[in-house]
């Protein structure tokens, strides 16, 4: 079984800011991880190997920084990584994304499953993963947190729902894009880290050109949707807190609504 | 060619397993003072139990600077775990992996890389420490192999380990030239072991005594020919200070973080105490020290990487990182005040588990007269 995992690298934590003047995020000493939910795929796809043999192919498009997600990748198990970079690939929505992953896809050619996350924690729009499998023409199944059984021709998943779950039968080559699971994804092993650090690690950089993308197909140029302002949204409600006796705070809660022509 | 950073990568992937799998629990591990083998064994699982070993012989393929990182990370979390650590990777293992035969490899080297094995190092004896001269225990030649008699103390790990890397003296006219060092497996008839120590700090390390009594080993399991045995020493014992020292910057860091982090909430008079000039002083000489201490440490580090002769910078940086961890673990006490003295804090564990870093690779005083000595007087 030949998989695909699409993997983000990400800001660590909720603590990243908007610089209040351009709009950009801050990035600069913020530590980089790969995206939660894809750890979770690339769990899910290495416990497939473990089982049914074959190989992992790890795909992302990052600037050359990204190179540490793939090098964690291939230290959790993943046989071969690709990093797309191009400074033509800068500025995509997530429809460039998709379509510049798409692209990529199809140069690799063959797999039998795509993995991706469900959802980015920076970007958190959770249209990659649909997207990528609607330009391939693939079945894909979302919020998926097992992996039932495995043939040649189809899988078997369970997929989230609010308030419960759903057993899907899913022919391959589907992508499913994943959520956390039963199992905490393993740590790399440090061989293998070291390993994808070395010249002759099996990592390969492909640009624009590589995957036979015009630059106005893909980044900025490409994307469908454009930014007009990015921004922190400003906490204009405030809380107060009433004091006094019972009956004073009741009291005086009781003006305010009236002086606010609540009531 | 665009590449990780290996020292970076490993520093990030050690440090997301500290943060998520020991600062959490360190408090509770420290209080049940048991061994911790659930995060021993995740570590066996990643494989860094093998870093300073080549990939080819069931190692991770890195290096000292990459096994200090690794020790000081851990160091951030957990003293003990990351002394139980550098104990597997190196005194532990270090001579049976370059020594030992294809057998001994099978059954002992490659099932410590595992986790399933534990490997100790005994040196010490209860009337010989500074001195290691004047140890006194044997081993003799007799048909086939050796017999060994003695009795080593301060052995870490030893309540648990499966073989002991044991140093022996072969012929006591020739004091540190006649020191080699012996394979002993647990089982081996005529070894005992103490019951643990009850220790002042790093309470999740089991230290003990070893007793070996008329133990035969065969001929194979002497690990350092004869009359390479003090060199074999001088050139462990520097990697035995980088890594100390490693543990002690660690150790720094988790004080001089703790520190900060509580001089900007703490108020008093109005104000955080960090905004007072005898706390910032404080901080400021933390930070100094912290900077200096990597230097030291990652300097003699990379000189063992070289293969240089390292024993002078390793010893400096081992003594300089140690007494800036000391201080550091001192003055978080103060800065945390009342709070600095009660056990709920992490800042009395600071303070007790420097005291392991004080006498382990050497004490200070001993280092201080090697120093003094290497510097001309
Ligand atoms: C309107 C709009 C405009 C944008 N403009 C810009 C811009 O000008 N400059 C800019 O830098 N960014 C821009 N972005 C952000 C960028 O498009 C997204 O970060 C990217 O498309 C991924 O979307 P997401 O983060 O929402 O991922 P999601 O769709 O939430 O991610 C789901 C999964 O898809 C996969 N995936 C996502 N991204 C990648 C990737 N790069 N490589 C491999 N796999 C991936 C992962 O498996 C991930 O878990 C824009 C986004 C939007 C919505
Ligand atoms: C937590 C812990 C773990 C340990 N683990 C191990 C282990 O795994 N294996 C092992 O073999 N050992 C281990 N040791 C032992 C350690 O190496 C010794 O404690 C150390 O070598 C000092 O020996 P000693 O305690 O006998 O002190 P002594 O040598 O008796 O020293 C007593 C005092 O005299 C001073 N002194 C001694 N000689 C001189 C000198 N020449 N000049 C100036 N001052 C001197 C010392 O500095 C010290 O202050 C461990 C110790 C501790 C505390």
């Amino acid at each position: 079984m030949n998989i695909i995992v699409l993997i983000k690298q990400v800001p660590n934590t909720s603590e990243v800011k908007l610089d209040p003047k351009t709009g950009n995020l801050i990035r600069e000493g913020v530590e980089t991880i790969i995206n939660p939910d894809d750890l979770h795929a690339l769990e899910t796809a290495v416990t497939l190997k473990e089982t049914y043999g074959g190989t992992i192919t790890v795909l992302t498009m990052g600037p050359p920084q990204a190179m540490d997600a793939l090098s964690e990748a291939i230290g959790m198990g993943a046989d071969k990584a690709i990093l797309l970079s191009d400074r033509a690939f800068s500025g995509a929505d997530t429809w460039a994304t998709s379509y510049t992953l798409g692209k990529a896809i199809q140069h690799i050619g063959d797999y039998d499953l795509i993995l991706a996350g469900r959802q980015a924690i920076d970007g958190d729009t959770a249209q990659v993963g649909p997207q990528v499998a609607d330009f391939l023409g693939l079945p894909q199944v979302t919020y998926v947190f097992d992996i039932e059984a495995v043939t040649t021709d189809y899988v078997v998943v369970k997929r989230r729902l609010e308030d419960g779950y759903e057993r899907i039968q899913c022919s391959l080559p589907a992508l499913l894009t994943v959520i956390p699971g039963a199992k905490h994804p393993r740590y790399p092993l440090v061989s293998r880290l070291l390993l994808a650090c070395r010249e002759k690690a099996p990592i390969k950089i492909w640009n624009a050109a590589d995957i036979r993308v015009t630059t106005a197909e893909i980044g900025l140029d490409g994307s469908l949707t454009q930014v007009i302002r990015t921004f922190a949204p400003k906490f204009e409600r405030q809380g107060e807190f009433l004091e006094g006796s019972t009956s004073g705070m009741v009291q005086n809660l009781i003006a305010r609504f009236k002086e606010n022509k609540l009531i | 060619m665009i590449r990780s950073n290996p020292e970076e990568l490993i520093r990030k992937t050690i440090a997301r397993f500290v943060d998520a799998e020991i600062i959490p629990v360190a408090q509770q591990l420290d209080k049940e003072g048991e061994f911790p083998r659930e995060i021993f064994q995740k570590l066996a699982q990643m494989g860094t139990f093998g870093i300073r070993y080549p990939v080819n012989k069931g190692g991770a393929g890195g290096n000292t600077t990459l096994y200090c990182i690794i020790c000081e990370e851990l160091a951030r979390g957990l003293v003990s775990v990351a002394s139980i650590t550098a104990m597997q990777c190196l005194m532990g293992t270090n001579f049976l992996f370059h020594h030992g035969t294809d057998e001994m490899r099978e059954e002992y080297f490659l099932p410590a890389m595992r986790g399933e094995k534990i490997g100790c190092f005994c040196m010490t004896e209860p009337d010989a420490g500074s001195d290691l001269g004047a140890i006194t225990t044997r081993a003799s030649e007799v048909e086939g192999g050796y017999l060994i008699n003695g009795m080593k103390t301060w052995v870490t790990d030893g309540p648990e380990a499966s073989f002991y890397t044991v140093m022996c003296q072969t012929d006591p006219k020739k004091k540190l030239r006649g020191i080699g060092y012996f394979f002993v497996p647990r089982h081996f008839p005529g070894v005992s072991v103490s019951p643990r120590f009850e220790c002042l700090g790093t309470r999740t390390t089991p230290i003990c005594e070893v007793a070996f009594r008329d133990v035969f080993i065969p001929k194979e399991y002497r690990l350092t020919p004869e009359g390479e045995g003090l060199n074999s020493f001088l050139k462990i014992i520097a990697e035995i200070r980088a890594m100390t020292a490693a543990l002690a910057v660690g150790l720094q860091r988790a004080a001089t973080d703790d520190s900060i982090k509580y001089a900007n909430e703490r108020v008093a008079s109005g104000q955080t105490i960090g905004k007072f000039q005898l706390i910032q002083a404080k901080i400021a000489n933390m930070a100094t020290n912290l900077e200096a201490s990597k230097l030291l440490t990652y300097k003699a580090a990379a000189m063992i990487d070289a293969g240089r002769d390292a024993l002078k910078e390793a010893s400096m940086a081992k003594y300089f990182a140690t007494e800036a961890a000391c201080s550091a673990a001192d003055e978080c006490t103060r800065i945390f005040a009342g709070y600095g003295y009660s056990m709920e804090y992490s800042a009395q564990r600071y303070f007790r588990d420097t005291r392991f870093l004080l006498s382990g690779g050497g004490t200070h005083e001993v280092l201080q007269s090697n120093i003094a000595r290497w510097a001309g007087v």
